[in-house]
């Protein structure tokens, strides 16, 4: 090998390593900047936390004052905007009336679909059937099964229900 | 070898010796700047050369450095896009693809609105109907309940209005979708009430020929 020829190589080998890093840093600009990708995620996060949310506000101890005043902290860190200032406003009334129904309720979400997403604004449509189970006081325990259409918007601790219908038969739209 | 040098010179000039020394002084001067030259010059090529090795060689160092530093990055930075696109996030196109989404949200339902649809002495219509919407397992499922639909419907001149009140895609790829809907179902009977009823089912269908066919339907 002349040092001529090694020198080519050199280069040879240099250009490769800029054509690889440069491949590499394409392909990753495309992932990063892949507007579906992106959006595709949020739907995902948006459906599990608001999954995650459903259950918690369908759900609730009433055994005791603590324990109500626990489930009713719970709701409010599952809410955001006009449902957390709805169930803050409450808040005092609801501990009361629930300590003293002392039912106890434990949601959980059966299916759930997004039908909307709006990336930019940070919010979407969820719908959910959510069977809860009722454990009375005094009674017999059972369960009930209800749908759900639920908004939700994007917080800085993650997507939250930001309002909550229950879509009753006729009344639903 | 510099300093001495310079040492003797001033050496020289410190004695003050008499202007017949002088030549000798300017020749010792002379020679002086010259000494260090004089034997560096046979051993010139030697230095330079040693210099040369280490000039050639740094480059050659710097460069396999920057060559194995930008395939790193370049790896680092491809499998982290992988990363980035190989999520099961990406292979469900429910609400990324709005347009399939619109589609096959809009057939399921219009197609649950005509199968959970009749009236007494129009079941033969419902039951064609079906037909064109239901495929596999859906099908044979809707078959064994509709027999009873019927005779139902017959004998106490029952009307059913099925409508979609709500409908989600769980899931959706290129051929098949997942759907959660939710239904409201008006039982009108002859002269009485009709009540209302909700439901929720959780439907499978898929793509063929080009038209959405329900194969599964599930209660949630």
């Amino acid at each position: 090998m002349t040092p001529r020829t090694r020198r080519r190589a050199g280069w040879a080998v240099l250009l490769v390593a800029a054509l690889v890093c440069g491949l590499g840093a394409w392909s990753y600009g495309q992932a990063r900047g892949d507007r579906s990708l992106s959006y595709a995620k949020a739907r995902d996060t948006a459906l599990a936390d608001g999954r995650r949310h459903l259950a918690t506000l369908n759900s609730l101890d009433g055994e005791n004052a603590k324990r109500v005043d626990d489930g009713l902290r719970a709701w409010l860190d599952s809410s955001t905007g006009p449902l957390h200032d709805q169930l803050e406003r409450t808040r005092k009334a609801d501990a009361k009336s629930l300590t003293t129904a002392g039912d106890t309720a434990r949601g959980k979400v059966t299916s759930a679909a997004l039908t909307a997403l709006d990336e930019r604004t940070g919010t979407a449509e969820l719908i959910a059937t959510v069977d809860v189970a009722v454990t009375p006081r005094t009674g017999a325990p059972g369960t009930q099964r209800k749908r759900f259409g639920a908004t939700l918007a994007r917080t800085a601790d993650g997507w939250k229900v930001k309002a909550l219908t229950a879509i009753g038969t006729g009344g639903g739209r | 070898m510099n300093s001495t040098a310079t040492d003797a010179a001033e050496v020289a000039d410190a004695t003050d010796v008499t202007d017949a020394s002088d030549p000798t002084d300017a020749t010792a001067e002379k020679d002086a700047p010259a000494a260090p030259d004089a034997p560096g010059e046979p051993g010139e090529p030697d230095v330079s050369d040693g210099v040369d090795v280490s000039r050639r060689r740094w480059p050659r160092v710097l460069g396999a450095l920057l060559a194995v530093a930008l395939i790193a990055t370049g790896g680092a930075l491809y499998a982290e896009g992988r990363q980035l696109r190989d999520t099961p996030a990406t292979a469900n196109l429910a609400l990324t693809d709005a347009e399939a989404t619109t589609r096959v949200t809009g057939d399921v339902s219009s197609a649950l609105g005509k199968i959970f649809s009749y009236g007494p002495g129009a079941t033969a219509a419902t039951r064609a109907a079906a037909k064109e919407i239901l495929a596999g397992k859906a099908l044979q499922q809707y078959a064994a309940l509709f027999g009873q639909v019927e005779r139902q419907s017959a004998d106490q001149k029952l009307t059913l209005t099925t409508e979609v009140v709500r409908a989600g895609v769980t899931r959706l790829t290129g051929s098949s979708a997942h759907l959660l809907v939710f239904l409201d179902q008006v039982y009108e009977r002859r002269g009485r009430a009709p009540t209302t009823a909700s439901a929720q089912l959780t439907v499978v269908a898929e793509l063929r020929e080009g038209r959405w066919w329900i194969v599964e339907i599930g209660s949630t």
